[in-house]
C-alpha cells in the first residue's frame, strides 16, 4: 500500500549524494562553469563513491538499484550543480537504454566500449537530431549535447537503439548552460554502427527512462532555485520587512514549492513504475511535461525574487533559469512529451481510474 | 519502502464505490442540479443509503465494539473520497451521518456526549444528520472573529448569533455551534456547543441558492437566546484552557483538507473522462488541440492526487502534515477548476447549454477552493512555515 518512505539503502545513498552536492559541487560551481569542465581531482575522487553505477545492473558490476534510486540521486546532485552532475556520470541513460532494448548483452557491449574509467557515453534521442543512414554508415547532426567529447553514442529511435563508437566529432558550442559538462554540436559523417538492437516496446521504456533521467535533473535545478530564492526572500528587506513577508511573494514562494513537490511525486511514481515493470511510458512523458511546465514558472521567478541581483552571475538563480530551460528542450521537449502522453491517453476509456493494475 | 500500489482489498472497495456512484450518486446529483434544490429529507435515496450500511458513525461505541463504518487508513479514505466525488461531490455531502463534527466529538467529547450524540448513528433507525456551524455572515476565513456569543446562565448557556452556509443544518439532529465567551478575546474564548433540533430560539433556517453542489443544503440560521444545558459544552468545562476552544474547530478543518483535495481530484477526473468521451463521440481525437487539453487535464489530476495522498500518508504515519494538507488543498482546488475549464473549452458551445456534465463540474468545483479554508488561507498556512509569514 501507498508508502513514500525510501528504504534504508536508498536513504543512505541519498544522504551521501546530498552531502557531496553541498560540499563538492556547489562551491566550485562557477569555476566549473568557466572552465567548461570539472576539476580532475573531483573526477577521480568521484569514482570511488559509486553513485554513477547506481542503476547499472548487478550483473554488470553496478549497484542494481533501479530507476527510482537514480531519479532521487540525480535530483540531489543536480541541486548542487547539474553540469557537474552530468560530467560525473559516465553513462547518463545510455546504458539503461541499451539494457531496455537489447538486454544485458547490449548493455555489456557499452560497458566494454567505455572501459571501467569515467569515459563518457552519450545518449541521444533521435528526435533531437537530424539522422540519415546509407551504405557508408550513419550521418547525424545534434545541435547540442552537454559534452565536449565521448567514446560512445547510443542513439534511440522509435524502433530501438544503435551504438556508435567511432567517428564522433564535436564542434565546441558555448551552450545555454550546463557548461561544466562541456558543450558541443555532435556530428557523425557516415560512421560505422557498432551494434543495433530493435524492440519497440523496449525503445518506449528506454525513452521513458531517459525522460525521467532528465526530469530528475531538472527537479534538482528547480529545487535549488526554490530554496535559494526562498531563503534570500527571508533576509532581504524592503518596505520595512523581509520581502517574503509581503503576501505577494509569500504566496509566490508557496506556489513554487507546491508545484515542485507535485512534480517530484509525479516523477517518482513514474520511476517506481519503471522498476515494477508496469507500463510507464505515458507516465514518464507526462512527468517530464509536468516538470518542464513547473520550470517555466520557477526558473524566471527564482530570478524575480532576487530582483536585479538575481539577474547577475553573483547569484546562482540566473544559472538555474538558463539550465532548466536547456534541459527542458531535450527528448523533443514539451511538445513531444505531451504528444506521446496525449496519444496514449485517448486510447483509453478511463485513463486515471483508480486501482488499475494494482497501482494508482 | 516506496510503493504506489493500492492493495487488493482497497481496490475491491473502490470498485464497489464506483458501482454505487454510477447507479446512485451520479443520477441523484444530476437530478438535484436540474431541480435546483437539495435532495429532500424523505427521499427514498436516503433509505437506500441506510440499507447499504451508510449513514453511520465510525465511533466504536462506549464498549469499543460496535462500528458501523469501520475506520480505514487515511490514504484509503482519500481514494474513496476521490471515487465518490468522481460520481457526484454534492451528493456525498448530502449523505446522512454525523458529518463534519464527528471527529471533534470522538476526540474531544465526553462519554455522555458521545453516547447521546453519536449513539443514534451506531444503528440509525432513519436517515440522520449532524453538522458543524462555524461560519458567520461577518466571519469566515478569520474564524477567530466570530460574533456568536455564549453567556453562562445558571447551570446552562445562552447562545446568540447567526451562522451561514452550514451544510445540512435544517435537517440535522444537532448542530455543533462555535461561539465565543468574549468577542474581544479571540480564539481562547471560543467554545463549541451541541444545539439540538427544536431548541427554542434556534430558527430562521434559510436554504441558500448556490451556483453548484445543489444536492445538499447550505443553510443560514439564527440563534436567539438559545438555552442549552451545561452538559452541551463540547468536552465539558474542564477541557477548556488557553486556546483549546479554538483548536477544537481548527482540528476539524485540518482533518478535512486532503479530503477536499481528493474530492477536487475526483471531479477533475470526471471532467477528464467526459472530455475523452465527448471527443471520441464527435471524432475529435485526431485534433492536436483536443489531445493537448486531454493531456493537460490528466496531468493535473495525476499530480494533485499524489500530493493529496502524500498528506494522507503522513497522517497515517502520525507525522505532522499541516503544510502538506494545505498544499494539497490549494493545489487540487485550483487544478480541478482549470481541468473543468479546459474540458469546457474542449466541448465548446455545447457547454454553454447548461446541461453538460462538465459544465456542472465547473460550477461544483469552485467551492473546493472556498470551503474549509480558501486557497489564500491555505497559502498563508504554508507560508508561515516556509518563510515565516507573520500571522
Ligand atoms: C458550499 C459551501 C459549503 C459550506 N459549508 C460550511 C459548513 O458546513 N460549515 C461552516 O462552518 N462553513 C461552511 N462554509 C463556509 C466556508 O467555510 C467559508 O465560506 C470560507 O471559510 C470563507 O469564508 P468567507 O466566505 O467569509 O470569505 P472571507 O473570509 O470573507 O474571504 C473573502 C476573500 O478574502 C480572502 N482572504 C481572507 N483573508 C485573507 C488574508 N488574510 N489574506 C489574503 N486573502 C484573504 C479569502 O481567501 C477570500 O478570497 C461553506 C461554504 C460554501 C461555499
Amino acid at each position: 500500500m501507498f508508502d513514500l518512505e525510501p528504504d534504508d539503502e536508498l536513504a543512505l545513498v541519498l544522504e551521501t549524494a546530498r552531502r557531496l552536492a553541498r560540499e563538492e559541487l556547489v562551491p566550485p560551481m562557477r569555476t566549473h562553469e568557466a572552465d567548461r569542465a570539472i576539476s580532475p581531482a573531483l573526477a577521480s575522487s568521484w569514482e570511488e563513491v559509486g553513485l554513477s553505477t547506481l542503476d547499472v545492473p548487478i550483473e554488470l558490476d553496478g549497484a542494481g538499484m533501479g530507476c527510482l534510486a537514480r531519479v532521487f540521486v540525480n535530483e540531489a546532485l543536480a541541486e548542487g550543480d547539474v553540469g557537474a552532475a552530468i560530467a560525473l556520470d559516465p553513462y547518463g541513460t545510455a546504458l539503461v537504454a541499451l539494457l531496455e532494448v537489447g538486454g544485458l548483452e547490449a548493455a555489456r557491449t557499452l560497458r566494454e566500449a567505455t572501459g571501467d574509467g569515467a569515459r563518457r557515453a552519450l545518449f541521444v534521442d533521435a528526435r533531437d537530431a537530424l539522422v540519415s543512414e546509407d551504405d557508408a554508415g550513419l550521418t547525424l547532426d545534434v545541435p547540442w549535447v552537454a559534452a565536449d567529447e565521448a567514446v560512445a553514442l547510443v542513439l534511440l529511435d522509435e524502433n530501438g537503439v544503435c551504438l556508435v563508437t567511432e567517428g564522433l566529432a564535436f564542434d565546441s558550442v558555448r551552450g545555454a548552460g550546463i557548461r561544466a559538462a562541456g558543450g558541443g554540436r555532435l556530428r557523425l559523417d557516415g560512421a560505422p554502427v557498432a551494434g543495433r538492437w530493435e524492440n519497440a516496446e523496449g525503445a518506449g521504456r528506454a525513452r521513458a527512462r531517459a525522460r525521467l533521467h532528465t526530469a530528475s535533473l531538472l527537479l534538482g535545478v528547480l529545487s535549488a532555485s526554490c530554496t535559494f530564492s526562498a531563503n534570500y526572500a527571508q533576509e532581504r528587506q524592503a518596505f520595512g520587512r523581509p520581502i517574503a513577508h509581503h503576501q505577494a511573494l509569500a504566496f509566490l514562494i508557496t506556489d513554487m514549492r507546491i508545484a515542485l513537490d507535485a512534480a517530484r511525486l509525479v516523477v517518482h511514481e513514474a520511476a517506481w513504475r519503471v522498476d515494477q515493470r508496469l507500463p510507464c511510458e505515458t507516465e514518464a512523458a507526462s512527468a517530464f511535461a509536468e516538470v518542464i511546465e513547473v520550470g517555466r514558472t520557477i526558473g524566471p521567478n527564482g530570478v524575480q525574487i532576487l530582483g536585479g541581483h538575481g539577474f547577475m552571475a553573483d547569484y546562482p538563480v540566473e544559472k538555474h533559469m538558463r539550465e532548466a530551460r536547456a534541459l527542458s528542450l531535450l527528448h523533443g521537449g514539451f511538445d513531444a512529451a505531451i504528444e506521446d502522453a496525449g496519444q496514449a491517453l485517448i486510447a483509453q476509456e478511463r485513463p486515471l481510474g483508480l486501482g488499475q493494475e494494482g497501482a494508482l | 519502502m516506496i510503493d504506489f500500489r493500492i492493495d487488493p482489498e482497497a481496490q475491491a472497495r473502490l470498485a464497489e464505490a464506483a458501482e454505487i456512484g454510477l447507479k446512485e450518486l451520479r443520477p441523484a446529483g444530476l437530478e438535484a442540479d436540474k431541480n435546483m434544490a437539495p435532495i429532500p429529507v424523505g427521499d427514498p435515496f436516503f433509505d437506500r443509503c441506510l440499507e447499504r450500511g451508510e449513514g453511520g458513525t465510525s465511533w466504536t461505541g462506549l464498549d469499543g465494539k460496535r462500528a458501523r463504518s469501520p475506520r480505514r487508513s487515511v490514504v484509503e479514505r482519500l481514494l474513496l473520497s476521490e471515487e465518490q466525488a468522481y460520481w457526484d461531490r454534492g451528493v456525498i455531502i448530502a449523505l446522512p451521518g454525523p458529518g463534519l463534527p464527528e471527529n471533534n466529538v470522538i476526540s474531544m467529547g465526553t462519554d455522555e456526549q458521545k453516547e447521546r450524540y453519536l449513539g443514534p448513528f451506531l444503528e440509525p433507525d432513519r436517515p440522520r444528520w449532524a453538522c458543524f456551524g462555524m461560519t458567520e455572515p461577518g466571519a469566515g476565513s478569520d474564524a477567530a472573529a466570530i460574533r456568536t456569543t455564549a453567556r453562562k446562565d445558571g447551570d446552562g448557556w445562552i447562545l446568540n448569533g447567526a451562522k451561514c452556509f452550514i451544510g445540512s443544518a435544517s435537517r440535522s439532529d444537532w448542530i455543533l455551534v462555535q461561539a465565543t465567551l468574549d468577542p474581544t478575546k479571540g480564539r481562547g474564548a471560543q467554545r463549541a456547543f451541541f444545539v439540538e433540533k427544536g431548541t427554542p430560539g434556534l430558527g430562521s433556517f434559510k436554504i441558500e441558492k448556490k451556483m453548484g453542489l445543489k444536492a445538499y443544503e447550505s443553510t443560514s440560521f439564527s440563534l436567539d437566546d438559545v438555552r442549552v444545558p451545561a452538559a452541551n459544552l463540547l468536552g465539558g468545562e474542564a477541557r477548556y484552557e488557553s486556546s483549546a476552544g479554538f483548536k477544537t474547530a481548527m482540528r476539524t478543518f485540518n482533518a478535512g483538507r486532503p479530503q477536499i483535495a481528493a474530492n477536487a481530484v475526483g471531479m477533475a477526473r470526471s471532467a477528464l473522462d467526459e472530455s475523452i468521451r465527448f471527443a471520441r463521440e464527435h471524432d475529435l481525437l485526431g485534433r492536436d488541440r483536443v489531445r493537448d487539453r486531454i493531456e493537460a487535464i490528466s496531468r493535473k489530476v495525476r499530480k494533485a492526487r499524489l500530493v493529496g495522498l502524500k498528506a494522507g500518508w503522513l497522517a497515517d504515519e502520525e507525522r505532522p502534515n499541516i503544510i502538506e494538507a494545505s498544499m494539497s488543498k490549494a493545489l487540487a482546488a485550483q487544478m480541478a477548476q482549470e481541468a473543468t475549464t479546459l474540458g469546457l473549452e474542449l466541448v465548446g458551445i455545447v457547454g454553454a447549454r447548461g446541461d453538460h456534465l462538465i459544465e456542472k463540474l465547473y460550477r461544483d468545483v469552485k467551492a473546493m477552493d472556498i470551503v474549509e479554508g480558501t486557497g489564500q488561507v491555505q497559502r498563508m498556512i504554508v507560508a508561515r512555515t516556509l518563510v515565516g509569514l507573520p500571522r
